[in-house]
């Protein structure tokens, strides 16, 4: 008993020396399987619609963090509601854990794209690109338009875009508008936005005892 | 880097609560069976008689950190996603002295009630009723406190980062205090028990 517990002593004192020349790493890289990488950007699994996120949204889940890469001006005149503002040199220090579904876009989509790889560099997963970016966003969702010859069919599923489109603030197009004139709508202020109600994060406690 | 598990998306929620489970029931049984379920050899620490809990957990806390330490030396885990407890200094300081009180005046801390509770103890069965009392006290209370138990915050502070000194020589520093602790209170052991035999 005496003999065990003082060899326990010195192995905790020599492990103890020799921490003091060690350096543990944190944030460290992950390997990158580009091959994986490959076939899921060519099957286009990294990606989530513009419909499919405005449903979420409405829905009111909270089980995906949406991120806005743009610059802190263009979060501030308008962002999709629930959109957290990381640009890409912030990755880094920004809490995100790799188990959350990560959902990211920007303007067009090329800075998403750089933001995705940056992500899946780290072991982040479970990321994804809003396809079609901000701008898609726009033209489907805040100002949806049904074409002049539209069918009855489509004019039906027409209605559940025009009131998706009035939750988010925006309007929809009349069949002449074009799309330089869609552009002139400024984009609805989001103090103005009626119905959305952005549910304010809790982040969740898991930790601790 | 492939740990922790949960962080890094290997555990979903459901295996996560199953590990946790797993770990507490194992954790539970080592303390039972260090005798941590009776509130006299709990109390005994405090009267210098028996110094078992200062002894168990140190070792506890030696043993972990190094393997934590080791573990992301070698690249298998994250230390920068290793939970930290925020600190909250004056609100912990109360907190950290009323449960040393009831730690005393109760005869157990939080976990080995429970520990106790398994083997039957009627004593526990008080002590966990207390404890839910105090829960549901505090939580009735706390539009009060609110203030006071945000107060002081310092955020995410380890030991290292404060002193400004590698992780490393935390570590060496800890088991050297964990060393001469357990040599301290073997010393302190043996003067009780020979202060117990002279007074009979």
């Amino acid at each position: 008993m005496k003999t065990a517990s003082h060899k326990l002593a010195l192995l905790a004192i020599v492990l103890g020396i020799v921490a003091l020349l060690g350096e543990p790493q944190a944030g460290g890289s992950v390997r990158l399987n580009t091959q994986e990488l490959a076939y899921i950007v060519e099957g286009k699994i990294d990606h989530v619609d513009v419909e499919e996120l405005a449903d979420w949204i409405v829905q009111g889940r909270s089980d995906y963090r949406l991120i806005d890469v743009r610059a802190d001006e263009d979060y501030a005149s308008y962002h999709i509601p629930t959109a957290e503002n990381v640009r890409l040199v912030e990755f880094g220090d920004y809490p995100l854990y790799r188990n959350e579904k990560i959902v990211l876009y920007s303007d067009g989509g090329i800075h998403a794209a750089q933001a995705w790889f940056l992500l899946q560099a780290q072991g982040y997963k479970n990321s994804y690109i809003l396809l079609g970016g901000l701008e898609l966003w726009k033209d489907e969702v805040l100002f949806p338009a049904l074409a002049e010859d539209a069918s009855a069919s489509a004019r039906a599923a027409f209605e559940k875009r025009r009131s998706v489109s009035a939750f988010f603030g925006g309007q929809v197009r009349t069949g002449a508008a074009t799309v330089e004139e869609t552009y002139a709508v400024p984009a609805p202020k989001l103090e103005t936005a009626p119905n959305v109600v952005i549910p304010q994060r809790s982040r969740k406690q898991k930790e601790g005892c | 880097m492939n740990a922790p598990f949960y962080k890094f998306g290997y555990f979903g929620d459901e295996l996560y609560l199953i590990a946790a489970f797993t770990i507490g029931i194992g954790f539970g049984f080592f303390l039972e069976r260090a005798g941590f379920g009776s509130a006299k050899k709990l109390t005994a620490q405090f009267y210098f008689v028996d110094m078992a809990v200062f002894k168990v957990m140190f070792s506890a806390i030696v043993t972990a950190m190094l393997g934590l330490f080791y573990l992301s030396w070698l690249g298998i885990v994250d230390i920068a996603l290793v939970f930290v407890n925020p600190t909250y200094l004056l609100p912990q300081i109360v907190g950290g002295l009323l449960l040393g009180v009831g730690f005393i005046v109760g005869g157990y801390c939080p976990g080995t009630s429970l520990v106790a509770l398994s083997t039957g103890r009627i004593d526990a069965v008080a002590f966990l009723t207390g404890i839910v009392a105090g829960i549901f006290a505090f939580g009735e209370a706390y539009p009060a406190i609110e203030g006071f138990a945000n107060s002081t915050a310092l955020g995410t502070v380890t030991l290292h980062e404060a002193l400004g000194v590698d992780m490393g020589v935390v570590v060496f520093a800890v088991v050297l205090m964990a060393v001469l602790g357990f040599w301290g209170a073997s010393a302190v052991e043996r003067r009780m028990a020979h202060k117990a035999g002279a007074a009979i």
